[in-house]
């Protein structure tokens, strides 16, 4: 047969059509004219002359190659027939089938992208979904948004939200003007008797209206009324739901029945619904604050919580500016309580999520980043696979696909990729949230309630879609650029695209490296903070001590010798008990939130006016408390049992009460008193000097403290039992409880736990966050390390011919490896430095979250930095000793 | 009848009805180009001849309208031929055009008086 092709193409050359165009004509052509020239020959004629005959048709001076010209150049139809929706659809379908194929063809590359992905997307979703029930998610209030709370403005004083005293709280009530109304809400334990163990549960006593404002109806029975909430006609109680379940069975007839609380008689009137925790998760009862006379005109004592609801209509600002004005107004009235005592209106929402938030931005920041970082990885993997694939794209053009369609292509790939690994990132979320929950420090309010939900969904979908979006582009575009003819030419390597490619590439990783150093060098602050904190000295030796809180009822125990007696008595008991190293009481362990303080008097100096109290930090124990705790006596002599009601009053203080208030002397043998004396006898006298301990947080200074012994001192008593045991505190724990019910059997023994958890506890959030930004960090990191070693893979590998030149040429192993690692190297160097600035920049924002550490602490960046150069290091190492193991005639050869 | 005159009606004659031609051959199954030419030429007794040059330009100008489609089918034991097809757009075109040649013959006949064949 002969070759019709040269001809064809000799007239086809002016036209100047795409390759695979003039190819296609050809080949039709050359077929007609073949079946042409069988023909004739069929008919008899002679092969020559058939020959002849062919060609002088085809050179026919038809004008056909100009009319061909007309019609090629017109432009272009998508050669998928019609455009109707039909085909659209049908077209996406296709290009989800062949996508699909594509990706299980490499199994080894999508596992690792959507693996990649997925822990970007996981991770996102975990703390999306904290963030969304402890931020987002709305009060369960009726109107949440217009109810606020109302402190007391005594920054002066050093209380920017102090609890508010009753008498005060009476006149906002009856004064504002913006207010529909306002309660006032008390801290109240209740001692539950005669109905199985005694047991100790923590209550509010509330104003009548409190539920009202809130909006919420109770499930069993109704809440309080007004008459209710007066001193005397209070006995009345409603049950929190969980206390109605776990103590009563849910016993639908428990309306109406009598409780015996604190040894009074209480009668139950409700039961409030499922999931309402106000003011916290721990209360379990409320009943009536009622008020009586005394109290009610109280201005010394801060104590209350107030809420309220905003008029409709009425703005916070409008409200601040009325309860300013009426606080302005109660100093004037009574400047001997209320001197610079202001008022001051929170949201509840912002209230009950407190100084979280800044964390939890801080975190979805974060989580933000790692996203990014994952993204910029699959992106480089799909770069570089979109330069393997480009024999299978020059085919596809070939064959007819428009570059439109190429992209589209690529685009459903990524976005199948994305898709895939939300479905994979939202499995491990559920994962780690199952976990995180155990590690959530209870303090974080609504997180109880932390669950999946259809806004976590939506956004973890709409982040695979994106990300889809995002890192598909970058090898779509490629894709688009791409040059047909280099690549058909046999062994091509890719020419312009290669390099541009490179360079995106390159670019990705100086960006990951970037951000993975801003999220280490947080991560390492937070850490580094985080040690300090762990290793601050708390002022006492938390080591083998059991604590439970045994707070006595007070009608039962209404005589300060009924009390100093059982306290003795316990103690002595106690004390007996093999194991036992010694016991003691307090108020308030050390690193409990509460404190007891009290206003004093120094005696020799003038009484300090009004609103410039002196506010000492109050603790009454008992003489061993020093002993037990391990607190250092410094001068002096500590509290003994010695000092009873018949000796003078003694105070033991704090170093730092002492250097503040008697610089320079010996504060021993001075005297002071908590309040006004009445007589000259009443001063309590200094009798030692302790070392400081932390009594509210770790990483709070310590303020100035005075200890009194439980003896001498009546007005608070010790909640709190301490016990220095010889063997593993907690096995003590039965044996303890048992000798206090040996004395009151029906005193209730909670808050059961050992010293060295409790400081465990008061540090478990900043141990929280910590955690969840080093893994984040850690996860960074490894991200980038692949990213570097998928770089350097593929430069390598384009390399290979220039390296096996270079090898030939007489390079040596070692000059080889300098080479590769050195281009990986410059890349985390530029990341690095791009890093450092960056985390100079932002750690700033989180300067809040550390103790002890400023936010450009010098050893912690350079440390970091140092660690992801190693790192990266080793990750351009390996696939560059590859490079070395390169045969130079191997690749000459192909060449 | 190696006239000009005649030439150049040839042209333009079969200029006009070689889209129906084209049309009403791929009505009824697919054929590749060959295929096509060599019908034409059979069905009008030899008097319609297109060569390469003419036809295809014109197979291509169709397929660019969107009238016919064509696809590379490979048979077994051939090498794989380029097959033309009507669409659905091409069969509304080839019912428009068969009832406008229709009118135009008729209205021709009537004129110069030729009877029906």
């Amino acid at each position: 047969m002969p070759v019709w092709k040269k001809e064809i193409r000799k007239h086809l050359a002016p036209l100047n059509l795409s390759p695979t165009r003039e190819a296609e004509i050809t080949e039709e052509l050359s077929q007609d004219l073949d079946d042409r020239y069988e023909r004739l020959i069929l008919d008899g004629l002679a092969k020559e002359e058939a020959y002849r005959r062919v060609l002088s048709e085809l050179s026919q001076s038809d004008r056909w190659t100009s009319d061909l010209r007309r019609v090629e150049s017109a432009h272009h139809k998508i050669i998928a027939g019609d455009h109707s929706r039909a085909n659209l659809l049908s077209d996406l379908w296709q290009d989800l089938r062949y996508a699909s194929r594509v990706l299980l063809k490499t199994p080894g590359f999508t596992a690792v992208a959507v693996i990649a992905l997925a822990l970007g997307i996981g991770a996102n979703s975990a703390i999306f979904s904290v963030i969304n029930s402890v931020l987002l998610r709305p009060l369960p209030y009726k109107d949440p948004d217009r109810l606020t709370m109302i402190w007391e403005e005594a920054s002066k004083n050093g209380y920017p939200q102090d609890t508010p005293t009753a008498a005060n709280f009476a006149d906002w009530r009856d004064q504002n003007q913006s207010f529909e109304g306002m309660a006032a809400i008390a801290d109240q334990s209740f001692n539950l008797t005669g109905a199985g163990d005694p047991e100790k549960l923590e209550g509010r006593r509330v104003s009548y209206n409190l539920f009202a404002l809130l909006g919420v109806d109770p499930q069993l029975g109704r809440t309080f009324t007004a008459e209710e909430d007066q001193a005397g006609a209070n006995r009345v109680v409603l049950l929190s739901h969980m206390l109605w379940q776990r103590r009563f069975a849910s016993n639908p007839d428990i309306v109406g029945k009598s409780l015996t609380l604190n040894n009074g008689s209480y009668t139950v009137v409700g039961v409030m619904p499922p999931q309402f925790q106000f003011p916290t998760p721990e209360d379990e009862l409320w009943v009536p604050i009622a008020f009586d006379s005394r109290e009610a005109a109280n201005r010394h004592r801060h104590y209350l919580e107030v809420l309220g609801r905003l008029k409709p209509g009425v703005t916070t600002d409008g409200a601040q500016a009325d309860m300013t004005t009426i606080a302005v107004r109660l100093q004037q009235q009574h400047p001997d309580s209320n001197t610079d005592i202001g008022a001051v209106i929170t949201p509840l929402q912002d209230q009950v999520v407190g100084d979280i938030k800044p964390a939890l931005m801080i975190l979805l920041g974060a989580v933000g980043l790692v996203l990014l970082i994952a993204c910029a990885n699959v992106a480089n993997l799909l770069l570089a696979r979109a330069a393997v694939r480009q024999k299978e794209i020059a085919v596809r053009v070939a064959l007819g696909a428009s570059r439109f369609r190429l992209v589209r292509q690529f685009l459903t790939e990524s976005v199948l990729l994305g898709t895939l690994a939300g479905i994979v990132g939202l499995a491990l979320s559920l994962v780690g949230l199952f976990f995180l929950r155990a590690f959530i420090p209870p303090n974080i309010a609504q997180a109880k309630v932390t669950s999946i939900d259809l806004r976590v969904l939506g956004f973890t979908l709409l982040i695979s879609i994106l990300t889809g979006l995002i890192f598909g582009l970058a090898p779509a575009t490629q894709a688009a650029k791409f040059n047909l003819n280099e690549t058909l030419k046999e062994g091509g390597r890719d020419a312009s695209s290669g390099s541009n490619s490179n360079r995106v590439r390159g670019l990705l990783v100086i960006a990951e490296v970037a951000v993975s150093l801003v999220l280490l060098i947080g991560a390492g602050l937070l850490i580094n903070s985080f040690r300090r904190l762990r290793n601050t000295d708390p002022g006492f030796r938390a080591d083998n001590l059991l604590t439970m809180k045994i707070v006595l009822p007070e009608p039962k125990y209404q005589e300060h010798k009924q009390r100093s007696a059982f306290y003795s008595d316990v103690i002595n008991r106690i004390e007996s008990l093999p194991g036992v190293k010694s016991a003691a009481v307090t108020t308030n362990l050390p690193l409990y939130r509460q404190g007891n303080s009290t206003g004093i008097m120094i005696e020799g100096r003038p009484e300090p006016p009004p609103g410039q109290d002196i506010i000492i930090t109050t603790r009454i124990v008992s003489p061993k408390f020093f002993e037990t705790m391990g607190i250092q006596l410094l001068k002096g002599r500590p509290l003994s049992d010695e000092d009873k009601t018949n000796t003078p009053g003694v105070v033991v203080i704090s170093e730092t009460m002492a250097q503040r208030y008697w610089p320079g002397e010996d504060a021993v043998g001075k005297r002071i008193f908590p309040g006004r004396p009445e007589r000259p006898e009443d001063w309590l006298q200094i009798v030692g000097v302790v070392n400081d301990v932390r009594q509210f947080q770790l990483d709070v200074e310590p303020k100035p403290q005075m200890y009194l012994t439980y003896k001498q001192a009546g007005f608070f008593a010790p909640r709190d039992l301490v016990v220095k045991t010889d063997v593993d505190p907690a096995s003590m724990a039965s044996t303890v409880r048992r000798t206090v019910w040996e004395i009151d059997k029906d005193q209730p023994v909670s808050n059961i736990s050992t010293m060295n958890e409790i400081l465990a506890e008061s540090i478990a959030r900043q141990r929280f966050i910590m955690l969840l930004l080093g893994i984040f960090a850690a996860v960074a990191m490894l991200l980038a390390a692949v990213g570097i070693y998928g770089v350097m893979s593929y430069s390598v590998a384009q390399r290979r011919s220039e390296i096996g030149i270079r090898m030939a040429l007489g390079a040596q192993k070692l000059d080889v490896l300098k080479l590769a690692v050195g281009q990986g190297l410059k890349l985390v160097c530029i990341g690095v430095v791009l890093g450092l600035a960056g985390a100079f920049a932002l750690t700033r924002l989180m300067s809040s979250l550390l103790f002890g550490i400023t936010a450009t602490d010098p050893s912690t960046f350079i440390g970091i930095s140092a660690l992801l150069i190693a790192v990266a290091l080793i990750a351009s190492y390996v696939p560059a000793r590859r490079a070395t193991k390169v045969d130079p005639l191997t690749v000459l050869r192909y060449e | 009848m190696s006239y000009i005159g005649s030439r150049v009606l040839d042209r333009e004659l079969k200029k006009g009805s070689a889209e129906l031609l084209i049309l009403s051959l791929v009505e009824d199954q697919p054929r590749h180009g060959y295929d096509i030419g060599q019908l034409i030429e059979q069905r009008s007794g030899g008097t319609l001849k297109f060569s390469v040059g003419s036809l295809y330009p014109l197979l291509y100008r169709l397929e660019k309208r969107g009238w016919i489609l064509g696809r590379w089918v490979e048979k077994p034991h051939q090498r794989r031929r380029r097959y033309y097809r009507l669409t659905a757009e091409g069969k509304k075109v080839l019912k428009a055009q068969r009832s406008s040649w229709r009118e135009f013959v008729a209205a021709i006949n009537s004129i110069a008086g030729i009877e029906p064949a």
